[in-house]
């Protein structure tokens, strides 16, 4: 049983009118509850006086002689004779804590509805009024939503982030929590909190104060799925339109829980990331707990139905080192992968592709490969309202495992985006190189609605190349925004040719529609692109 | 519970009178008994497993919790529903007198506070009631099983969907994946057979 609570200070009286506000009742019947609307203004007159009472003085010193022992809020009839006459005897003995807790606990053992805590006034000659506040649970909507809404807030922390990563405004609202009771206001601040720190989660704990009747409340942060060991592989989801290209959809539907995903995913006349066009399935499995969270697996097993348009087999046609075009393609791809830290993950295992001829069906041919690779993710929240990320990795990809097609893929990327209010900058790279006989999937293009955008693929490579760079720079203010891109794409033995462009438009994460144009190109056609990816 | 409702119910009792036949099925888990209270049906016990595990951490936790119950009156063991209510329940964990309190929701709310776990489980049971106008010729002298159906929620605000699925589908299936897999504490619990006697 707690001693001695303080219920009430300056302000609470309001507090109590909007509790009633949220009253479970009709509205109406509130209204004509006359109870209610007593016991509101009752506390209403006693709290800003007492309030004021216990700012201005200590609280009364053991022995001080008592005026007067009411109870408020309560008719003291409904309690029971014996608690009554220990009440109306304090009057004219001497102040003692203890004796007064008591009574306290008296209150609430006969009326388990109710929240008693007693207010002390200080009268002239040494005097001190002693008055008993009780209030019904069910009246209040602080305490219905927690009990310890009785208690007084001694402080307020934040665990799981640093504080300085908190608005100043912010934390300043925190500390005005600290000396008042635990209401709708807190419940409040832990939307803001979440606004301010996207990526966490935040919820309110509450412990018990470092003294009777007083509670620390604790707003701590846990980090969401940006920053667990092993993130799920990311969606591909997406439908674009580019104007030179036409359209192309990706549908990944994920499905599963924190550990545990299965996603099925579905191609429709895909043309935006490769030079072939592609229709079919991929159905992933992903585990990111294999015995420890550190440890994920994943399987991806995909069937994908391949066309190419003409540029990319007169291409091809022309150019006989490279493998020939297929009309399916069949993927199956375990892999592993372990967190060396939450930064920094190492994967590694092997891809199977069977390959079936376009044009000498249904012969076919096997692209085995062993993979490894190094992936690097970071964030840095730097203050309330800036925060950057930088992506990185690296992977290899080499054939073994008696596949027909011998080659060997180097792709290395790397990212930094910077967020400050409205303002979004994104600054990308990634390099790679194919030597030996790859498979037409595993060859790069430049040219589409992500990279050097403004100019298309099947203009620049349209069997795409075996080495490529390029970069990305691009600045965005509240989703509208402004790129410049450049980049290679060639065979070993033919020129590089270094291309740029440049295009404006709406670029949000998930939503795009831009007008780029090729910039060291002879004329000033633009290309058209909007989609969206999620 | 006033004295003087405590004994208006004492009164109501000895005119009416609730015979619970227990078969030897139902010997295996009856966690609750009924009562007849003012012409209504009143549940009585305890052992819900409500306030045990995860929820009772989150309680003492400073943390308050939902629980949403439905009371079903079936006519025979996962049979069809004869009769039945829905009740919230308002938990939350005094960390200064290491008791419990409850807030019944609706019109009129009740609260009880310093209770136990188990007096707290009781005391929901005890709140949830069914008028004997509604259960038709199960109000006399015929049996009857009962379910009752909870699930409880954290009151905690919603996770944040994650940085890349903010939009349309993904954020849908996401959302509905996150609740298959943090599924809300809950149980359902049968007893029976139970008849009203007069």
């Amino acid at each position: 049983m707690c001693p001695l609570v303080t219920v009430r200070r300056h302000g609470n009286a309001g507090r109590s009118r909007k509790c009633a506000s949220r009253y479970n009742g009709p509205p109406l019947a509130l209204l004509a509850d006359m109870r209610i609307v007593t016991l509101l203004l009752l506390l209403a007159s006693l709290a800003v006086p007492c309030a004021v009472a216990r700012a201005q003085e200590p609280e009364p010193a053991e022995g001080t002689r008592i005026e007067s022992a009411e109870v408020s809020g309560f008719a003291i009839d409904q309690l029971s004779p014996g608690l009554q006459r220990d009440i109306e005897s304090l009057k004219g003995e001497r102040f003692e804590r203890d004796r007064i807790n008591r009574l306290v606990e008296r209150i609430e053992e006969e009326h388990p509805e109710v929240v008693a805590a007693v207010r002390t006034v200080s009268r002239p000659d040494d005097q001190v009024r002693v008055i008993f506040l009780i209030a019904r649970i069910s009246d209040d909507g602080d305490l219905v939503s927690n009990i310890n809404a009785r208690y007084t807030v001694e402080s307020v922390e934040i665990q799981g982030v640093p504080e300085g990563t908190i608005s100043q405004s912010l934390r300043d609202r925190l500390q005005r929590l600290v000396g008042g009771r635990l209401d709708t206001e807190a419940d409040d601040l832990i939307d803001e909190l979440r606004a301010e720190r996207p990526g966490y989660d935040v919820s309110r704990r509450i412990q018990r104060g470092t003294k009777p009747g007083q509670i620390r409340v604790v707003f701590e942060f846990s980090e969401t799925e940006r920053l667990r060991w092993i993130p799920f592989i990311r969606s591909r989801s997406r439908y674009v339109y580019h104007s030179e290209q036409g359209w192309s959809g990706v549908h990944d539907i994920p499905m599963g829980g924190r550990y545990n995903r299965a996603t099925v995913g579905f191609a429709f006349s895909n043309s935006d990331d490769l030079v072939e066009e592609y229709s079919g399935f991929r159905v992933r499995f992903e585990s990111r707990r294999v015995g420890t969270e550190r440890v994920g697996l994943s399987l991806e097993v995909s069937r994908f139905n391949n066309t190419f348009r003409e540029p990319t087999l007169t291409a091809l046609s022309a150019n006989p080192a490279i493998p020939e075009p297929y009309r399916t393609r069949l993927t199956v791809e375990p892999i592993g992968t372990v967190a060396l830290t939450r930064q920094v993950r190492v994967f590694g295992g092997v891809s199977f592709s069977n390959l079936v001829a376009l044009s000498h069906s249904p012969d076919s041919q096997m692209a085995s490969t062993v993979i490894g690779g190094l992936a690097y993710t970071q964030r840095w929240d730097l203050d309330s309202k800036s925060r950057s990320n930088v992506d990185a990795g690296y992977e290899i990809r080499s054939s073994a495992l008696d596949s027909d097609l011998s080659y060997r893929r180097h792709f290395g990327h790397a990212s930094y985006r910077y967020d400050h209010d409205d303002n979004t900058v994104i600054a990308s790279v990634f390099l790679g190189r194919v030597t030996g006989n790859a498979p037409l999937f595993e060859r790069f293009s430049l040219g589409d609605t992500s990279t050097l955008r403004g100019w298309n693929k099947f203009d620049i490579a349209p069997a795409g190349g075996d080495h490529v760079f390029h970069q990305s720079l691009e600045y965005r203010f509240h989703n509208v925004g402004l790129f410049l891109d450049a980049g290679s794409v060639w065979d070993t033995g033919t020129d590089k040719r270094i291309r740029t462009s440049t295009g404006f438009g709406i670029l949000g994460d998930n939503f795009f529609l831009t007008l780029a144009f090729p910039i060291n190109e002879g004329g000033a056609n633009g290309t058209f692109m909007v989609g969206v990816r999620f | 519970m006033s004295p003087a409702l405590v004994h208006d119910m004492r009164a109501r009792l000895a005119f009416i009178t609730v015979v619970v036949a227990l078969s030897p099925l139902a010997l295996v888990a009856q966690s609750f008994d009924v009562r007849v209270v003012a012409d209504t049906l009143q549940l009585r016990g305890s052992g819900l497993g409500l306030i045990e595990g995860r929820v009772a951490d989150h309680l003492r936790d400073g943390r308050s919790v939902r629980a949403d119950f439905e009371l079903t009156l079936l006519e025979k063991p996962r049979g069809s529903a004869i009769a039945h209510g829905q009740y919230g329940f308002i938990v939350s964990y005094d960390l200064w007198e290491q008791r419990f309190a409850v807030t019944r929701v609706g019109a009129p709310p009740r609260s009880i506070s310093h209770l136990t776990a188990r007096n707290a489980e009781g005391w929901c049971l005890e709140s949830m009631t069914l008028p004997l106008a509604t259960l038709g010729r199960f109000a006399h002298d015929v049996p009857f099983w009962i379910r009752v159906d909870y699930r409880v929620l954290d009151r905690a605000p919603a996770p944040n969907p994650e940085e890349d699925s903010a939009f349309g589908l993904r954020t849908l299936i996401d959302a509905l994946s996150r609740r298959r897999q943090d599924e809300p504490p809950g149980r359902s619990l049968e007893a029976g057979p139970f008849r009203v006697g007069h």
